[in-house]
């Protein structure tokens, strides 16, 4: 058989096709209303510089957890990712759990901000955070949910401050920072982190988001546009596109010296793997994460490849480890439907059973 | 918008005509007429450019990026319907457009495409644009962070003595700013020399797609496999070049391009921030160091004034406790318990004392 069946007539039928709904689907796209992002009513419960602590409300005929859940995002682009839509929302998925959730929106830290530290967000803003949940419910502990950056935020936090983690989730979570598949971390290893951080500051968000399209510039900066001409003309898919779309270009600028530590540390040292690794001149170990903890990872990530994730299965003192393997990728595990069918109901399972 | 009758009427109707003249063309010479040269980008990019100043931000630059990408899968599909009229069957057509392709990428442009357009802007020659993509990427991400355009410095030229220039020592009275203006010059040919690297590096990328869609075209052969549309095709170019970008950018000659790309950049930003540091200390400005100094302090004075917070907040607790363990105890053991502490205390002052006087 000839792998070629493209008749010339077809072709430009083809082309007229696409050139048809380009047309229809820009019209939507002109006609278009603002993109909201983040959907789940919250409320503010606590706020220090640029940080906000938000609690969500539960529907009204839910059962809340007696032992909330707080949601550490990375510093790398904004937390709404976790509260896309209506359909697509982990966090109000696991409201629908039973979970009373809190989150932690960092912010825009910009130049004021470039001399914050890991130790200043995790033996900081992070226990600041835990001990104001913990008062308002009169607990000694609670669960922390870590994402990305967040999560290894997590582990530090659960590392140092043991007696205030009740049960640790990670997800996609990077753990070993020198997988063989682990691209990006191919890259920073010639970097001159010093002099990067000593030049810019902090690190714009247009540089992170370059490094992140360059890991697939053709799928990422290409393709994917020609593939939206197919859900132009459907306003609903055209609006979640488009929600997509700003959260991936809404990226903060990230404070140099975190920058700075996390990036030496962790890609070029490998701290959580090595040792080494000191937040507030306390050394972190993982053996202290005597807590059960949930590792969630996607099995098509290219940002954090599942290996980097599945590392801590070792490393921690904990005796009480589950693995969920997702099988998607690294934001598909927020947003695709089929994540929210599997994952939140996973954790909200996963808690219940450890926070009587 | 929907009632613009340029956009309603006129823009479609060129359209349906043009494409309608090109499919009767098609059925009735099957490739054995001469192949018209496409309007449609240019139509396309008129058309857009009358829409775009009543779309906001977001919708422009999204726009922006979906014309980019439709006028790639034009091409592709234009390049592969010339080679079809060329040819007896889609087969050879096929092969043909990836022969093409090959070419191209190896610096062969003569001849291309049938040989009938052989002047530089027929469409497979714009395909090679589409391997421009990583750099693009790096030369927006380098405006942003400049008042330059990211552009600039590509195509500087440059020659070798150049370097002794900038290395010979300055004289006089300048002779430090002139040092300063010399080595800002030196790192902007260090960072070209980088950017020339990088570049050097994509060019080769593009012959190993062509390559590898070539094996993917016999693969999907010998598996009983077709593609049936240009869209499918447009797919499996990108996806041979994805392929072929993921595993040359996992090699240790590629992560050393890039830390040398990025680490050059770097280096000439922060000596363009001295030079303007000597600037704006000469006209008593504040200057970047400074207010960096001053940053560093504040933040330690917040954080020790942070740390000093929760302690008052902790033994407030504490007092708090404390009172209330003593006001809810019977006033016997309360004098009890003064009793027992007063010994404890002379122990502590003692200490104290001891501590400083060592």
């Amino acid at each position: 058989m000839e792998p070629f069946n493209v008749r010339p007539d077809q072709l430009a039928e083809e082309m007229l096709d696409y050139s048809r709904k380009l047309g229809k689907g820009v019209e939507n796209l002109l006609n278009s209303e603002k993109i909201d992002a983040g959907v789940t009513p919250k409320v503010e419960v606590y706020r220090e510089d640029k940080l906000r602590l938000y609690r969500y409300e539960a529907p009204a005929d839910i059962v809340q957890s007696s032992i909330p859940t707080l949601i550490v995002y990375a510093l790398v682009n904004r937390p709404y990712m976790t509260d896309l839509q209506e359909n697509r929302s982990t966090v109000s998925n696991l409201l629908a759990t039973g979970q009373d959730i809190y989150l932690v929106d960092w912010g825009y830290p910009d130049e004021a901000d470039r001399s914050l530290t890991m130790d200043d967000y995790i033996n900081g803003y992070l226990d600041r955070c835990v001990d104001v949940i913990c008062k308002r419910h009169k607990l000694d502990k609670i669960n922390i949910l870590g994402i990305c950056q967040g999560g290894a935020f997590s582990l530090c936090y659960s590392s140092l401050h043991p007696d205030k983690v009740k049960n640790l989730i990670t997800m996609v979570t990077p753990v070993d920072f020198q997988t063989p598949d682990n691209m990006l971390s191919a890259w920073v290893q010639q970097l001159d982190v010093d002099l990067l951080v000593d030049t810019l500051g902090n690190v714009p968000g247009e540089l992170l988001n370059w490094t992140f399209l360059s890991l697939k510039p053709f799928s990422l900066t290409g393709q994917k546009y020609l593939s939206m001409v197919d859900v132009l003309e459907d306003e609903g898919k055209l609006k979640n596109f488009l929600r997509m779309e700003k959260w991936i270009f809404d990226s903060p600028d990230q404070a140099g010296e975190t920058f700075r530590q996390f990036v030496k540390d962790f890609y070029q040292k490998n701290g959580f793997i090595e040792g080494g690794v000191n937040v507030g001149n306390r050394p972190i170990d993982l053996k202290n994460v005597t807590c059960p903890v949930l590792n969630i990872f996607a099995e098509q990530d290219h940002l954090v490849p599942p290996d980097s994730s599945r590392a801590l299965q070792n490393l921690t003192g904990s005796k009480d480890y589950t693995e969920l393997s997702f099988p998607g990728g690294h934001i598909g595990i927020y947003v695709s439907g089929k994540a929210q069918k599997l994952v939140p109901p996973a954790i909200g399972q996963w808690l219940d059973e450890r926070s009587r | 918008m929907s009632e613009s009758a340029f956009w309603n009427e006129d823009w479609m109707k060129t359209q349906q005509k043009y494409w309608k003249n090109w499919t009767d063309m098609s059925r009735k010479a099957m490739g054995l007429q001469q192949p018209l040269k496409s309007p449609l980008e240019s139509a396309m990019e008129h058309w857009w450019q009358g829409l775009s100043p009543g779309a906001d931000d977001m919708t422009r630059d999204f726009m922006n990026k979906m014309m980019t990408q439709t006028q790639s899968y034009f091409r592709m599909a234009e390049g592969y319907y010339s080679n079809a009229n060329e040819s007896e069957n889609w087969l050879d057509a096929a092969n043909r457009t990836v022969t093409d392709l090959q070419k191209l990428f190896s610096g062969d442009g003569d001849n291309v495409f049938g040989g009938s357009e052989a002047t530089g802007d027929d469409a497979l020659h714009k395909i090679m644009a589409f391997w421009e993509m990583p750099m693009d990427n790096w030369q927006r991400m380098v405006s942003s962070l400049s008042l330059m355009p990211g552009d600039l410095l590509r195509n500087m030229p440059h020659k070798d003595g150049l370097d002794r220039f900038l290395s010979a020592p300055g004289l006089g009275y300048l002779r430090e700013e002139e040092g300063h203006y010399k080595q800002l010059t030196q790192r902007v040919v260090e960072y070209q020399q980088c950017l020339s690297e990088y570049m050097s590096f994509f060019s080769n990328l593009g012959l190993m797609s062509a390559n590898r869609m070539k094996e993917r075209i016999d693969g999907l052969a010998k598996d009983g496999k077709q593609v049936e549309s240009a869209r499918a095709l447009y797919d499996l170019w990108v996806s041979s070049s994805e392929d072929v970008y993921g595993e040359q950018v996992m090699t240790p000659e590629y992560a050393r391009i890039h830390g040398r790309l990025v680490n050059g950049l770097m280096a000439l930003k922060q000596k363009h921030g001295h030079v303007i540091d000597e600037v704006l200390g000469g006209l008593n400005m504040p200057t970047r160091r400074e207010l960096r100094t001053l940053q560093d302090r504040l933040q330690e004075s917040r954080r020790e004034s942070k740390a000093m917070q929760s302690e008052i907040d902790l033994l407030k607790a504490q007092m708090i406790e404390l009172r209330t363990l003593v006001t809810s105890r019977p006033k016997t053991s309360t004098a009890k318990l003064k009793d027992a502490a007063t010994p404890k205390k002379k122990v502590t002052i003692k200490k104290k004392a001891t501590a400083k006087k060592a």
